[in-house]
């Protein structure tokens, strides 16, 4: 679905990534951690071809970004922002989902379709204004106006700034019934609970290089690796680190609870 | 007895006629020297409390107030927010929008010759807010090449320079990284335990506040749902995710143990009393 | 474009000047450039720019000539037509269509374009070596233009990137749901602009909105016309420059 072959990315003088290599394959969801700076959003924006590589390729579902307008690609690659306004160009949820839909689709009546269905999905009110609501529910009419294009990989830049734990959960659970349909999804974050919850596999990144890619219990139990990465690990693996070898490979509340019960009977 | 330094009572506060109240029914009271900080969900009404607090309502955000808001024995309604800001600081989530100078020295010097403060004490003033946030070494830089994260610090030191008693903050670190975060949380930390500052704080980082808030306001549609000591309000871990607050996985390991019949005599609010907590479970297995 | 308007540090002659001084002679330049009628003078005036812009540092230098070479650009279209346009004096060459360029033709248009770069480089050079800060400050103590003009100044000045940086993202955002902003058709890139200016306005106002708050509570309206901390005092090296740039006045009136 999505492949780095040793892709470099600079700009002006900087090298921002360096020979990063990896692929991802259909319905898997991945994400990205790393401090500021490492360069996930350039990892993210080169997935959709909003960057084009320096050296190396980047192919979604075997198109190379740099020979296809990152326009074109919009059809296959739906990218969240992590600001959603500035997306949001319309003044009614339906002319915002219809907008971008447009572009993509030339044909009125499925256009109007596909939009109605996803309205309805969504629980929206077409005739709404966008810019009177939450910001949460705004990401949310963002989300559906890139949905309604139906990409087959989804990147969700920071999803949950700015929204409450209920927004979270909100967009979070759309997104995972998005995954179980068979989207891909790649999401940047910086929470590491929503790694722990949402993701299978997690890629860190470090100072432009990949120095971490795999199952998201293996990378998220790795300290030494999210020292490396400057990432603070989730608070359950960080506690069990804390605890000792004892709790090792410790990695959800209930894995904790299981292991002091475990401990508890064997000191009984 | 103490006059509270911030004395709110009955405090509703509508933005448009016929619209849902944006405040309601607040009483409460913030003594000198606490470190407050604000939960709830979006709409909850926390950005409008702050803005009862340093007067924006009802002078900034136009709409219908009742109650009296009293901050060191002054009413917002009869006092101009500028009045108020001699002592009172305000830092926003918006770093750019907040910035007013091109270069660090000044964006600091700004409110000291707004405030008419001698000349002589402004070079002082500058070097110690400097000092205190510990980004002296920025004094001449240009904030646009600044990250996120030190921009906030700027913003927070031009706000002490001006030694304000009281320092609220609205979601100061919601663009920042995790490391950034705690930096900010961690400057806060020393203003408030060594140069006894009044700090109100919203945050939506849950875990960062109850390391370090001792008091915690949850809002929730306009009201305040519970307010008490940090670790008070967090034992009711279901009513709180109810009322949308992302609860901390401490304190549902806590939970969880604690269905499980394990003792535990207080929720923990750090990994470093998380481990206490399961070590002293373990001793009394 | 907001490169050529930014301070870089420094601790030259030029840099240590009264920001009043360095405005008077910024201005007095470009104004001799237009009261002579020597080619040589103006060039004269070019090369001097350069050269200060040497003593304030290779940075600057570099600035200088950066903006020199996009003037050069800039104004190559301008000198084609003015040449063609000009048709007194004897002629030197002969075009198709009647067009025919001449010795006076080529002088004015050369005069006019080594003005452009004369008058405009010393503009750059000033904001060079002065901050913002500085220059609106002096203007408020010594020429008492009140404080509320050079905030605005400043301020929209110091907005411009800001906002450059919100189109950048709103176009990106755009772009990644289908629009298509990377067309090489100008016109159709024209035409797309027009829903972005709904994000790019709300996002603006509410920017404004947040400065104005801070502002405010940060006792704007307090402020007088002696509550400047920075007092810029002229000295012994201002007279100097002052005094050569009299020298260089009268050379402009006398030639």
């Amino acid at each position: 679905m999505l492949k780095f072959n040793n892709v470099c990315f600079s700009y002006q003088q900087d090298t921002l990534i360096h020979d990063v290599s990896f692929h991802i394959q259909e319905g898997e969801f991945a994400a990205l951690i790393g401090e500021n700076g490492a360069g996930k959003s350039t990892i993210s924006k080169l997935c959709n071809g909003l960057l084009k590589p320096k050296t190396g390729d980047v192919l979604i579902q075997g198109q190379n970004t740099k020979t296809t307008k990152s326009s074109m690609l919009a059809r296959s690659v739906g990218y969240l922002f992590q600001n959603p306004d500035r997306q949001i160009c319309q003044n009614t949820i339906r002319g915002e989902i219809m907008f971008g839909l447009s572009y993509i689709l030339k044909d009125q009546a499925l256009c109007e379709k596909r939009c109605d269905r996803i309205i309805e999905q969504f629980q929206f009110r077409g005739e709404q204004d966008p810019f009177h609501l939450s910001r949460g529910e705004r990401q949310r009419v963002a989300l559906a106006s890139i949905l309604v294009c139906e990409p087959k990989l989804l990147i969700l830049d920071e999803p949950t700034t700015g929204l409450d734990y209920r927004e979270c959960v909100q967009i979070m659970e759309l997104v995972r019934e998005l995954h179980r349909a068979g989207t891909t999804i790649m999401m940047i974050t910086h929470d590491m609970e929503l790694v722990q919850d949402y993701a299978d596999r997690v890629l860190v990144l470090n100072e432009g290089r990949l120095i971490g890619d795999g199952a998201c219990e293996e990378v998220m139990t790795d300290m030494a690796l999210l020292r490396r990465a400057s990432v603070l690990p989730a608070q359950i693996p960080m506690l069990a680190m804390e605890l000792g070898t004892t709790f090792h490979g410790v990695y959800s509340v209930n894995d904790m609870a299981e292991r002091i019960h475990e401990l508890q009977q064997r000191r009984a | 007895m103490h006059t509270p330094m911030i004395h709110i009572e009955n405090l509703n506060f509508q933005y448009k006629q016929g619209q849902d109240f944006a405040l309601k029914d607040i009483s409460l009271d913030i003594a000198k020297g606490e470190f407050v900080g604000i939960i709830g969900s979006s709409g909850a009404g926390k950005t409008s409390f702050t803005c009862a607090l340093n007067g924006m309502i009802p002078h900034h955000y136009a709409g219908d107030f009742y109650g009296a808001v009293t901050i060191n024995g002054m009413d917002t309604v009869e006092v101009k927010p500028v009045e108020l800001s001699r002592f009172i600081g305000s830092v926003f989530q918006d770093v750019d929008a907040q910035m007013v100078a091109t270069i660090v020295e000044d964006e600091i010097l700004f409110g000291l010759e707004n405030f008419q403060i001698p000349h002589e004490e402004i070079e002082e003033r500058i070097q110690t807010a400097l000092e205190t946030i510990g980004i002296s070494h920025l004094r001449n830089r240009t904030i646009s090449t600044l990250s996120g994260g030190q921009k906030q610090k700027v913003a927070i030191a031009a706000m002490i320079a001006l030694r304000p008693q009281l320092l609220i903050l609205d979601e100061p670190t919601g663009e920042l990284d995790p490391a950034g975060s705690r930096q900010i949380f961690e400057m806060l930390r020393i203003l408030n335990q060594q140069y006894h500052m009044t700090i109100v704080i919203v945050e939506q980082k849950i875990m960062l506040l109850c390391e370090y808030v001792r008091r915690l306001l949850v809002f929730h549609e306009g009201r305040i749902e519970y307010d008490g000591q940090t670790r008070m309000v967090l034992e009711h871990k279901e009513e709180l995710e109810k009322l949308g607050v992302n609860v901390p996985r401490m304190i549902t390991l806590a939970d969880t143990l604690k269905k499980r019949g394990c003792h535990i005599d207080t929720v923990p609010v750090s990994i470093a009393e998380a481990k206490k907590m399961v070590e002293e479970v373990l001793i009394h297995a | 474009m907001g490169g050529f308007l930014d301070y870089i540090q420094g601790t030259s002659f030029l840099h240590r000047l009264n920001p009043l001084t360095k405005l008077l002679i910024a201005f007095l330049l470009c104004v001799a450039c237009f009261i002579c009628d020597r080619h040589l003078f103006v060039l004269g005036i070019i090369v001097l720019n350069l050269l200060l812009a040497g003593v304030a540092g290779k940075e600057v230098l570099l600035r200088s000539l950066n903006m020199l070479r996009a003037l050069v650009k800039f104004s190559a279209f301008l000198f084609v037509i003015q040449i063609l346009f000009v048709r007194e004096g004897t002629a030197l060459l002969h075009l198709p269509f009647g067009l025919v360029i001449t010795d006076r033709g080529l002088s004015f248009s050369l005069l006019f374009v080594l003005r452009l770069f004369a008058a405009t480089m010393p503009i750059g050079l000033m904001l060079s070596v002065t901050r913002m800060s500085d220059l609106s400050n002096v203007l408020v103590e010594k020429v008492g233009i009140p404080y509320q003009y050079t905030f605005a100044l400043t301020t929209t000045l110091r907005f411009i990137p800001l906002f450059s940086q919100e189109m950048a993202g709103i176009m990106e955002a755009q772009t990644a749901r289908g629009v298509e902003f990377d067309t090489k058709n100008f016109f159709k890139k024209i035409r797309l602009l027009m829903p972005l200016c709904v994000p790019l306005l709300i996002s603006s106002v509410k920017k404004i909105d947040g400065a104005a708050v801070s502002t405010e509570l940060r006792g704007f309206h307090l402020r007088n016309r002696n509550s400047g901390y920075k007092k810029y005092c002229l000295k012994g090296a201002d007279a100097a420059a002052l005094a050569m740039m009299a020298c260089i006045m009268t050379c402009a009136v006398i030639l």
